[in-house]
């Protein structure tokens, strides 16, 4: 009678770690293809009437931080970001804002309250609506995916270097020896 | 002068309207046949003439259709997409969310674009100068406010609602109205088009129906002077047949009072004893055989021209040689020829093939043309009777063709075409007192053709007549004897 309940908890525990080896298998997998999804570039778009066509990633960052108000040929600047979450915008403010959801939140509350900043960037939810505001606005800049670029809005080298090329930094993924 | 005569009616001066009467007498040889085939002819040009109005009014109100109801149901769409256009961008003001306004741009970019395709499908439709004018106004005026719209709806999803405001008071709302005013103008442009088509078709209408009523008057007319005409030419047919039936019976009472006279008279001279020698005797005797066979003869042919009309003849048909019916033919001839003091020429063709008839009833033909070129033929004293071979009508068949010919008063042009008609005289014949019942001809004609063939007749007039009989030769095979009606000679 006493060596029934041994066997039975013996059981238990193997079946256990059965499951969990099955469950941290498929989990490899599901790992293995979000790095394949997320190993892509991220386009800074403007509107198709924007002349400019090259930022250096410090003005870029001037821009995206509202430092900021008008472009070169006198149209407003209108941010464009996506909802928080989303993987395009975490990799915007890991890359460009150097900064995590909080302190986003808090840069552009205080500087709008002290007037360092002049722009209030726009949330949108979809790279198709960013695709659609830019092309409504002259004056607006945005992030989305390579893969998400179409001919409606125009895509913005940054350093001379544009999201096919290899050593483009703005990457879903940082990339290996960056921060 | 080579004349193929066939059976026709004699025009006369039988009312007023001789002319119309010729024409009906033209019309009645042929029988009214041909007039109710000018009818339906008719007829059927008055339909075919309605058909084509009626399809005339019906292209034309789809004209209108298409034109004035699809236009003006194209212009209500694009002020519908329009006003679309305009909402969408004023609905974009309403909110704060940037995913609303970019959505709110959206419907009204592509209002707009239907807007756009809309004016160009009408400027393409367009043929007038004005259309066209203020189509192309319509486009200028639409672009501008699309780039009003444009602006407005940047600093809306900007942000700037003040902007946006300012932009579309200022520029948005007056430029919009103009769209509009082009486009009422455009439904204006229409709805006078359609009232104008409207008329059109009214007008058309009117005149169909106008067109209807002389064609059914026309119609009727022409109908009502069918059936008369119809009328008059039976009625103009018969007359002539009665006129003729009553030229025949005095003719006929005339040829057979004279002869009986004769031996009435011969005969009461010998019953009085005023003849008493015998060669006085003899000499009476010959006169009343000779009247009797003058008698029995117009009677004979009286009876058998009957009979031919009726279809009550029956020939026996066999094969013979044309010197057997000469034969026969100079036989019952003698005498009538030597009494009116004529000699005959016969030439006869060498190996002439048999022909197939009733030796009997061509016999009788022959005799009827000898007789008439006795009658006819003046004081020349000779009548040529030949015989020849030709080809004939007929591909790969020949013919015998036999020529009475005499050298006397000849026939009139005006009387060659009745001259095979039964009971017809020529009036110069009549005048002249030479005696006939005009049943010679047309009994030689009918006999001819009961043995497939026929007569023509070349003649001058003043020089003589000559009369041909063309008869179909013998086919081989066919050498045996029947008795056969004189239709189914004739469809042989």
């Amino acid at each position: 009678m006493l060596r029934r309940p041994r066997f039975l908890i013996i059981a238990l525990v193997l079946v256990l770690l059965a499951d969990g080896s099955a469950q941290k298998t498929v989990r490899a997998s599901a790992d293995v293809q979000t790095s394949v999804a997320t190993d892509e570039s991220i386009a800074i778009v403007v509107n198709q009437e924007n002349t400019i066509e090259n930022l250096s990633m410090k003005d870029l960052r001037s821009i995206f931080l509202g430092e900021r108000s008008h472009w070169p040929n006198g149209r407003r600047i209108t941010l464009v970001m996506m909802e928080p979450g989303q993987l395009e915008r975490k990799a915007i403010l890991r890359d460009i804002y150097r900064m995590n959801e909080t302190d986003f939140s808090r840069h552009f509350l205080q500087g709008l309250f002290t007037g360092e900043v002049f722009v209030s960037p726009k949330t949108l939810a979809s790279p198709v609506g960013v695709r659609k505001f830019i092309f409504n606005v002259p004056g607006a800049i945005g992030y989305v995916r390579a893969s998400d670029v179409d001919p409606t809005i125009k895509v913005v080298r940054i350093d001379g270097r544009s999201p096919e090329d290899k050593d483009y930094e703005l990457r879903l993924q940082p990339r290996l020896g960056t921060k | 002068m080579s004349t193929s005569v066939t059976r026709t009616t004699r025009p006369g001066p039988l009312g007023p309207h001789s002319l119309i009467d010729r024409f009906l007498y033209g019309i009645s040889r042929y029988s009214s046949t041909l007039l109710l085939l000018m009818v339906f002819t008719v007829e059927t040009g008055v339909v075919i003439f309605v058909i084509r109005d009626l399809r005339a009014a019906d292209s034309e109100v789809q004209t209108m259709y298409v034109g004035s109801v699809i236009g003006l149901r194209g212009i209500g769409g694009l002020q519908y997409d329009a006003q679309e256009t305009r909402r969408a961008t004023l609905y974009a003001l309403t909110t704060n969310d940037s995913n609303l306004q970019v959505e709110y741009a959206d419907q009204s970019r592509d209002a707009d674009r239907r807007v756009t395709n809309g004016i160009n499908e009408y400027l393409g439709r367009a043929h007038t100068a004005s259309a066209i004018e203020v189509g192309k106004r319509l486009q200028s005026d639409w672009v501008a406010y699309l780039k009003v719209r444009d602006e407005v709806l940047a600093s809306i999803l900007e942000g700037s609602i003040k902007e946006a405001v300012d932009y579309d008071l200022k520029g948005g709302v007056p430029s919009f109205d103009r769209v509009r005013q082009d486009l009422e103008e455009i439904k204006r442009q229409y709805d006078e088009q359609a009232s104008q088509q409207l008329a059109d078709v009214d007008e058309s209408s009117r005149r169909s129906a106008g067109r209807l009523v002389g064609v059914l008057c026309f119609t009727l007319l022409f109908a009502s002077v069918s059936i008369w005409a119809i009328q008059r030419a039976r009625m103009l047919s018969a007359l002539k047949l009665a006129k003729l039936q009553m030229d025949f019976v005095a003719s006929v009472s005339h040829e057979l009072r004279t002869p009986l006279a004769v031996i009435s008279a011969s005969a009461q001279n010998i019953a009085d004893g005023v003849v008493e020698e015998k060669d006085q005797l003899t000499r009476y005797g010959n006169v009343i055989r000779n009247h009797t066979r003058q008698l029995t003869e117009l009677v004979n042919q009286i009876l058998l021209f009957a009979s031919t009309r009726e279809g009550r003849t029956h020939y026996v048909v066999r094969p013979m040689s044309i010197e057997q019916l000469f034969e026969s033919v100079l036989h019952n001839t003698r005498e009538v020829v030597r009494e009116a003091g004529f000699t005959v020429d016969v030439q006869v063709e060498p190996d002439l093939p048999p022909i197939l008839g009733d030796i009997s009833a061509l016999s009788q033909c022959v005799q009827n043309l000898v007789g008439n070129a006795v009658k006819y033929g003046g004081t020349h004293g000779r009548i040529a009777m030949r015989a020849l071979l030709q080809k004939s009508e007929i591909p790969h068949g020949d013919e015998v063709r036999i020529t009475v010919e005499d050298h006397g008063i000849g026939i009139d042009s005006s009387d060659l075409p009745h001259i095979f008609d039964p009971f017809y005289r020529s009036p110069s014949v009549a005048a002249a007192q030479i005696h006939g019942t005009g049943l010679g001809l047309p009994l030689a004609k009918s006999i001819a053709e009961a043995m497939g063939g026929k007569i023509t007749v070349v003649t001058k007039l003043g020089v003589g007549s000559a009369f041909t009989l063309h008869l179909p030769t013998l086919k081989k095979g066919t050498l045996q004897t029947e008795t056969v009606s004189p239709d189914l000679l004739t469809r042989r």
